[in-house]
């Protein structure tokens, strides 16, 4: 089981002021061969590698990684209130590389990243991230 | 991920075991080998249920890929409620299937499991019979819950007449645990389930 995100552009704040098509055109759909096949997840319930997935749900998971990358990431500095990250249990080290979410719960980018493929919601608030990310753009 | 599984778990071992709300409800967790993905918890049934008084024992399987999936939870200590297999043990609850998070734990899928002897849901049932006869017959699922549970939790004051129907069935040549079982989803007519213990 690897990691959904590996191989895919580094997260840069840059991301944020692309123009979303170039986003996914760069990220193309995920490719239909690998030797080792990645498994991905519809839902924390259904896990299918590549070959097994329609186009539709190919689509599906590549705007799932594109609106991933939208979300902001950080460094650890040891300033922040929150400390420890929720999905490993693990206290936060400086240098750790964070991502936050628009409910402003934060986790380590590769935690998160992983539940995000499966379900794209908060897991500390369940608040759904993408309805989160929508009203922010709204509200700009 | 396997790591993050176990390494969570031992985390979460410790805080369950220092946390004073489960130690004040008697609710534990231990593991069943050193490899941090299979332990058995314990809970009491919950106060002014039918429940109170049993102790009832858990199976908690952890996937390699908690905690991004849930745990695997059943009941080792036959119980009988609604929302969890009187069979087989298994359990219905939306935080152990679609509602579960990653930043839930033992102690939110413990203290869930308890909440949930407590607040049955026949309208989302595990156990078909057990559903009917609490949506159509409170008092024979009171009984039949309390019955079981003295039977094989270790509750105290079972219903005498509940006891002697059981004896009754089992003189006739059956076991103990089917002619319960057949008891129990025939609201307790020694008639009716005698003649499904024969069909």
């Amino acid at each position: 089981m690897g990691n959904c995100l590996t191989g895919h552009a580094a997260d840069d704040l840059s991301l944020l002021h692309e123009e979303p098509d170039r986003v996914s055109e760069r990220l193309g759909p995920p490719p239909p061969y690998q030797e080792a096949a990645p498994v991905y997840h519809l839902s924390p319930n259904q896990r299918r590698t590549v070959s097994q997935l329609t186009e539709e749900e190919q689509v599906k998971i590549a705007q799932r990684i594109g609106l991933i990358q939208h979300l902001p990431t950080g460094e650890y500095d040891g300033t922040k209130k929150a400390r420890e990250c929720v999905i490993c249990m693990l206290d936060f080290q400086i240098g750790d590389a964070l991502r936050y979410l628009p409910c402003m719960h934060t986790y380590h980018v590769k935690c998160i990243d992983d539940w995000l493929m499966r379900s794209f919601t908060c897991p500390s608030c369940m608040e759904p991230v993408d309805a989160a990310l929508l009203s922010t753009y709204e509200s700009r | 991920m396997a790591t993050i599984a176990a390494s969570r778990i031992k985390r979460e071992l410790k805080e369950v075991k220092a946390d004073a709300e489960l130690i004040k409800d008697d609710v534990s967790v231990e593991l069943m080998d050193n490899s941090y993905l299979a332990l058995t918890g314990e809970i009491p049934g919950p106060k002014d249920t039918p429940y109170e008084g049993g102790t009832f024992h858990l199976k908690i399987i952890i996937p390699e890929t908690y905690p991004f999936n849930p745990p695997q939870v059943s009941f080792t200590t036959k119980i009988w409620h609604p929302n969890i297999s009187s069979v087989t043990g298994a359990i219905c609850l939306d935080i152990l299937k679609d509602q579960w998070a990653a930043a839930m734990t033992l102690r939110t899928v413990l203290l869930s499991v308890q909440a949930l002897l407590s607040l049955p849901e026949p309208d989302d049932p595990q156990d078909a019979v057990v559903a009917q006869q609490y949506k159509e017959n409170q008092d024979a699922y009171r009984r039949t819950a309390r019955h079981w549970a003295c039977a094989y939790a270790g509750a105290k004051s079972s219903s005498r007449e509940l006891d002697e129907k059981v004896e009754r069935i089992t003189e006739m040549g059956f076991n103990e645990s089917d002619a319960r079982d057949a008891l129990s989803s025939t609201d307790w007519d020694v008639g009716r389930a005698v003649e499904k213990l024969m069909s």
